[in-house]
């Protein structure tokens, strides 16, 4: 067993004519908190889905717990699932059944728990997401920010070995971010779990992350602790991380010449 | 020219394509043995696709009954045959109309619901957040909801025949005299369990299974947008009626056909 939990080696994956990933490497070490970032358009939820088995890459290795995902077949790739977890940026939470339910799904389908147990579970998670009073609400009853936590409480509920967390922070006042930053934490450092977690949020992401990945043009451009890329030789590591609009990252979509675009004949 | 040789090759490749990510919803659906709780699952889908488009039958039903009663009483008592309306009406119904027009019914009533569910779960990640957690929506969300189709549709198609006969009861003799006793006993004589009954069920399973798999595959299959769930929807709905009309043409010429 390799000290690895994820090793990704040369990942190609194009939409269209569009190539996304060329050629990237990326490690994330079992029980520790990896953090992905890079400019929005960069392909980290596609990466994330890319490890998950739910997109097949045009080539390149990648490696979970042992196995390699794109050759795993239906069966086994659901197997290997069971000991992951993924928050999604959108919450997903399933809007026929209320919050309790949500938080029960993967409980009621993976185990052979008596109800009562259940029920003791769902409120010990909920209860970490500051959520066990609404646990009667239906998800359009939520806001942005109180699904995500619901969807942080069911990706949580097997206690899984693997997180990936994509953009966990966004839509979370200041107090709740906090919380769900030492929630994290505290849930790699109790439970040993490994973390990937994709955000924009470089304060949060630098304060948790034992390592930091970052992503730009299909490939690694920086990668280090949070301490050594703020110190980062690249101007455009550096760029990221003090969030400054100028330098060698683009802000805008590849486009034409903006004056040529507007001033142009119409 | 070449660009429409281009276009038409594009469009079968596209066919094809979707007929074979079509194939696969059936199989990995209906693969694998039956789990723990998804009696449970069925038992909701049935009441969703069933019991919830029963209303729309029973109306529709009636109402058909009773407009097949009046038309063939109008023509028939002209050569002082009204007593033979029964056997008519029950012949028409149970040969063709029942299974058809529950077809079409029901293609609009629970295809297009089960399309426009199956793609929102899709447009807002729930299918994948299930598959993230291990579980197949294939076997979870796929599978009840065709199994419910299949089993419901045959039964709507003898709840809208029975209706639709007591309503051209109600008609015919009822309101405009017909003998009782000659339009149930006409009936009774003309009507064959498998010939008539048997194959009009037949045809009515067919129908069910084939609208049941447009609907979970478009439901499936749509782009996860607004414009997506409802060109899917729109698509169930236009594709399933075309299949039951075209379908129905078919199972008749080979089960009543002359050539056999």
């Amino acid at each position: 067993m390799t000290d690895n939990l994820i090793e990704i080696e040369g990942l190609r994956f194009s939409r269209g004519d569009r190539i996304i990933f060329d050629g990237l490497d990326l490690v994330v070490p079992r029980g520790r908190i990896t953090a992905l970032m890079g400019p929005s358009g960069t392909g980290k939820t596609t990466l994330l889905r890319i490890i998950g088995g739910q997109i097949r890459p045009d080539s390149g290795r990648v490696i979970v717990d042992g196995a390699d995902v794109p050759k795993l077949s239906r069966g086994e790739l659901f197997e290997l699932r069971r000991n992951m977890g993924m928050l999604f940026q959108s919450s997903a939470l399933f809007t026929d059944v209320s919050v309790f339910e949500n938080v029960a799904f993967p409980l009621r389908v993976h185990t052979n728990l008596p109800d009562e147990m259940i029920r003791d579970l769902v409120l010990m998670k909920l209860n970490a997401v500051g959520l066990r009073g609404a646990r009667d609400l239906m998800p359009s009853q939520l806001s942005g920010g109180m699904s995500r936590r619901v969807a942080l409480a069911r990706t949580i509920a097997l206690d899984p070995k693997f997180i990936m967390y994509d953009e966990p922070f966004t839509g979370q006042d200041p107090i709740a971010m906090g919380v769900l930053v030492s929630l994290i934490r505290g849930l790699n450092e109790s439970l040993a779990m490994t973390s990937l977690v994709v955000s924009h949020d470089i304060h949060e992401t630098a304060s948790i992350a034992d390592q930091i990945y970052i992503i730009s043009d299909g490939r690694v451009i920086g990668e280090g602790t949070p301490d050594q890329l703020r110190d980062h030789p690249s101007t455009m590591v550096r760029q990221f991380m003090l969030g400054s609009p100028d330098g060698p990252v683009p802000f805008h979509y590849p486009a034409d010449n903006f004056l040529d675009d507007v001033l142009g004949d119409a | 020219m070449l660009r429409y040789l281009r276009l038409l090759g594009q469009w079968a490749l596209d066919w094809i394509g979707a007929l074979g990510r079509a194939s696969l919803v059936w199989f990995w659906s209906l693969a694998g043995l039956p789990r723990r709780g998804d009696m449970t699952l069925l038992l909701k889908q049935v009441y969703q696709i069933g019991v919830l488009s029963l209303i729309i039958i029973i109306l529709s039903a009636f109402s058909i009954g009773g407009v097949l009663a009046l038309q063939g009483y109008t023509q028939l008592s002209k050569v002082g045959a009204e007593e033979s309306v029964g056997l008519g009406v029950a012949l028409v119904l149970l040969r063709e109309l029942g299974p058809v027009v529950t077809g079409l019914l029901f293609a609009g009533r629970a295809g297009s619901a089960v399309t426009a569910e199956i793609g929102l779960m899709k447009a807002t990640d729930q299918l994948s957040a299930m598959e993230m957690m291990g579980v197949d929506p294939m076997h979870r969300i796929v599978a009840p909801r065709l199994w419910a189709g299949m089993i419901c549709m045959p039964l709507l198609t003898v709840i809208f025949n029975a209706v639709a006969i007591w309503g051209s009861a109600l008609v015919g003799v009822d309101w405009l005299g017909v003998d009782a006793g000659g339009f149930w006993g006409g009936m009774q004589d003309g009507v064959e369990r498998w010939e008539d009954i048997g194959k009009g069920m037949v045809k009515s399973g067919v129908f069910g299974m084939v609208i049941s798999w447009i609907a979970v595959f478009q439901g499936y299959d749509s782009t996860p947008t607004a414009e997506g769930i409802s060109v899917a929807t729109t698509k169930t709905v236009v594709y399933s009626s075309v299949a039951v009309l075209a379908l129905d043409f078919i199972l008749t010429l080979v089960m009543y056909g002359e050539f056999k």
